[in-house]
């Protein structure tokens, strides 16, 4: 409760923190914060290319299948891996003052969430120039649904960045992990492929719960699902609180640490 | 004292810290080389109370690596005790680092609201000090420029101010009055007292024990991580000094009998020794700073107050004697002697010599000691570096030893600038 307030406290430096990262982001490139645009797009392009015309995917309109996923996971796997190293980087200001640690992970998740957002205009952009058609009412769900993302990546974010100080191999093992992560969640395929014997871990991965919910919404233009809002709510929940623990344990030897 | 009267309650903390010599943080060494994962646990602090009073300040003193610092820093939560209890009541600000998250390419207007975000301020609240920020920082003309551009004294000027305008009810200093020039030193001090009166909790840990006597209520001993004295600054400052000069005149002492018994069992090796020996705290740093035709050297300096204790720290208005052993490799016919004495920023305070003083030439012809006695010396507050030099008659170097000694003045009476002249007022 007292972090909470304190966290409150210091909402100034959390916004501040996230306005010099989204402003240092594309600093000194000549197309500036266009890239946030930019790349999501040429990502998009790459996938579409190998999925529709040389892997060749029957799944209708699969630009868009794929674009509401990866939106989503991009965010979520930023938070995880280069939000495990958002500490360490910190590293003078952590020796040298004090203010409520978790105000790091805190910032750069939300700069990072702050990106998606941005992404998601050029997905309603491409939604309405295809003319793929929108569900408002589903659009309703959205916003409950990255809240809940957001706890989900900021949970894991707190937990690798206070694991990272202590055991800097964190940071490259992520990657990997990450990568295994993206796989093992429906984001390039249809979750009705994988075989039964597999379910089971797929249904135990919080990322399909959440990027299913995105995917009924934007693509197939629904209500998401009860039992999957439901789910990814309870890992959401989970992950937050597992990440503030540990992070709250471990933080105590930071300065001495890093 | 009741309870909501005390604003810092330390109550029994201790802290080690591990001392790896050799730490590896990834898997691989981790596991390889578990061997080198032993470490030394160094106790820093051993059990530390102590209560301070709304408004009150305090000071801590002790010498390098008493354990002073570390208490600061556990003060201010950057760190945490291994046991015992700290209790702050009330907003802390510190002075220990300034300028934390300063962005050097955002302007100095930019970088105060980030800075002072880190200490906790809303956008509100820095928006109603930033006029006193700036006007204060004297940086008015240059707000609105990148802080790269700053000079490293407008850089300090600009954190200092921030940190000293965030208005906490705790303010926490570690040697921060070495900011900026003469005159902005001066401010931030009537600042300081500015902030006190205000009924500000300060704590102080400095080496200047002049500036602790001139705004302490208490000064706090921390001697091999106790508490050896509290209590008033002046008595408890003269203590400390009594006992840091015993303390440096047993280890010189030791070190002489040390060099007796070396010299007596290695006799054959007295002749090569030309290279001054190295005592630390005689030479802070030495190839660059010292040239000469090396006839003679200066072997070792040593300063002594009026009753012939030796020491390093000197109160204003006291009488300092150096005292130089020398050494002879060829005899110089026409020596002269010379004193230079420079402030921190490299400002000469005074400077003569035995010629310019009407001494006879000397002729040096086996090693020997000279003596330089100052009467009254009216060097105010802060460290001094000081060089002394061998020369011939027609002022070729024989031995010239830049910054060859530090010593520290301390001045409780607070009258600033470099040196006091001696005055008094006549008004009607």
């Amino acid at each position: 409760m007292n972090t909470i307030k304190e966290l409150y406290a210091y909402r100034q430096m959390i916004f501040s923190l996230v306005k010099k990262d989204l402003r240092g982001r594309y600093k000194g490139s000549v197309l500036g914060f266009l890239w946030t645009f930019i790349n999501p797009l040429l990502q998009l392009v790459v996938y579409t290319v190998v999925f529709s015309f040389i892997l060749r995917s029957n799944i209708e309109r699969y630009y868009l299948y794929l674009f509401v996923a990866l939106i989503p996971w991009i965010f979520f796997s930023s938070a995880i891996t280069v939000g495990a190293s958002s500490v360490v980087a910190q590293k003078d200001l952590i020796k040298k003052i004090y203010f409520p640690r978790m105000v790091i992970p805190i910032s750069y998740v939300t700069s990072s969430f702050v990106n998606m957002l941005l992404c998601f205009i050029v997905i309603f952009a491409v939604i309405i120039v295809t003319g793929a058609g929108i569900n408002f009412i589903a659009l309703l769900a959205l916003p409950v649904i990255m809240a809940v993302e957001y706890l989900m990546a900021l949970g894991m974010a707190l937990l690798t960045s206070a694991v990272t100080v202590y055991f800097r191999d964190m940071e490259h093992i992520l990657g990997i992990l990450s990568m295994m992560w993206m796989y093992m969640t429906p984001i390039m395929y249809d979750k009705s492929i994988v075989p039964d014997e597999l379910l089971p871990v797929f249904n135990l991965n919080p990322m399909t719960h959440v990027i299913e919910c995105y995917r009924t919404v934007l693509y197939n233009k629904a209500m998401p699902d009860f039992s999957s809002l439901i789910s990814a709510i309870g890992f959401g929940l989970f992950f937050l609180i597992l990440g503030c623990l540990v992070f709250s344990r471990l933080q105590r030897h930071f300065a001495e640490e890093l | 004292m009741a309870v909501n009267d005390i604003a810092i309650d330390v109550n029994n903390i201790t802290k080690s810290f591990k001392v790896f010599p050799d730490k590896g943080s990834q898997l691989k060494e981790r596991l390889l080389f578990r061997k080198r994962n032993r470490y030394e646990e160094r106790r820093v602090l051993r059990g530390i109370s102590f209560q301070v009073k709304k408004g009150e300040a305090i000071g801590l003193i002790g010498h390098n690596g008493c354990g002073k610092s570390t208490t600061l820093k556990l003060l201010t939560k950057i760190m945490y005790p291994d046991t015992g209890t700290i209790t702050m009541n009330g907003r802390v600000s510190s002075l220990i680092e300034l300028g934390a998250g300063f962005h050097p390419d955002m302007s100095g207007r930019e970088n105060i609201y980030t800075n002072a975000a880190i200490f906790g301020l809303t956008k509100k609240e820095i928006d109603a000090r930033l006029k006193d920020i700036i006007s204060f920082s004297e940086l008015e003309e240059f707000i609105d420029n990148p802080v790269r551009t700053y000079s490293s004294g407008m850089y300090m000027r600009l954190a200092f101010s921030v940190a000293i305008n965030v208005d906490a009810d705790i303010l926490l200093i570690d040697e921060i009055l070495a900011v900026g020039d003469a005159n902005f030193q001066a401010k931030c001090f009537n600042k300081l007292k500015e902030i006190k009166a205000k009924g500000t909790t300060i704590v102080i840990v400095s080496h200047s024990l002049g500036q602790i006597e001139q705004i302490c209520d208490r000064s706090i001993w921390i001697h091999e991580g106790l508490i050896k004295a509290e209590g008033d600054p002046k008595e408890i400052d003269l203590e400390y000094l009594d006992f840091m000069g015993r303390k440096l005149q047993e280890t010189t002492s030791k070190e002489l009998e040390e060099k007796q018994s070396d010299e007596a069992s290695e006799t054959e090796q007295t002749e090569e020794d030309t290279a001054p020996e190295q005592e630390e705290e005689t030479a802070p740093e030495e190839a660059p700073k010292r040239w000469g035709n090396g006839s003679a050297r200066i072997k070792k300096i040593r300063a002594y107050t009026a009753d012939g204790s030796q020491q390093k720290v000197f109160r204003t208005g006291e009488q300092i004697v150096f005292r130089l052993e020398y050494t002879v490799n060829k005899p110089v016919d026409d020596a002269v002697f010379g004193i230079g004495i420079f402030s921190r920023d490299g400002i000469q305070c005074y400077g003569t010599n035995t010629r310019i003083d009407k001494y006879e030439e000397f002729r040096l012809d086996r090693s020997g000691t000279a003596e330089i006695v100052l009467e009254d010396v009216g060097l105010l507050a802060g460290e001094y570096l000081i060089d002394f030099a061998i020369e011939t008659g027609d002022g070729i170097p024989v031995d010239y030893y830049r910054e060859a000694y530090k010593i520290e003045m301390i001045n409780s009476i607070g009258d600033v600038g470099i040196a006091r002249i001696s005055h008094k007022w006549n008004i009607n």
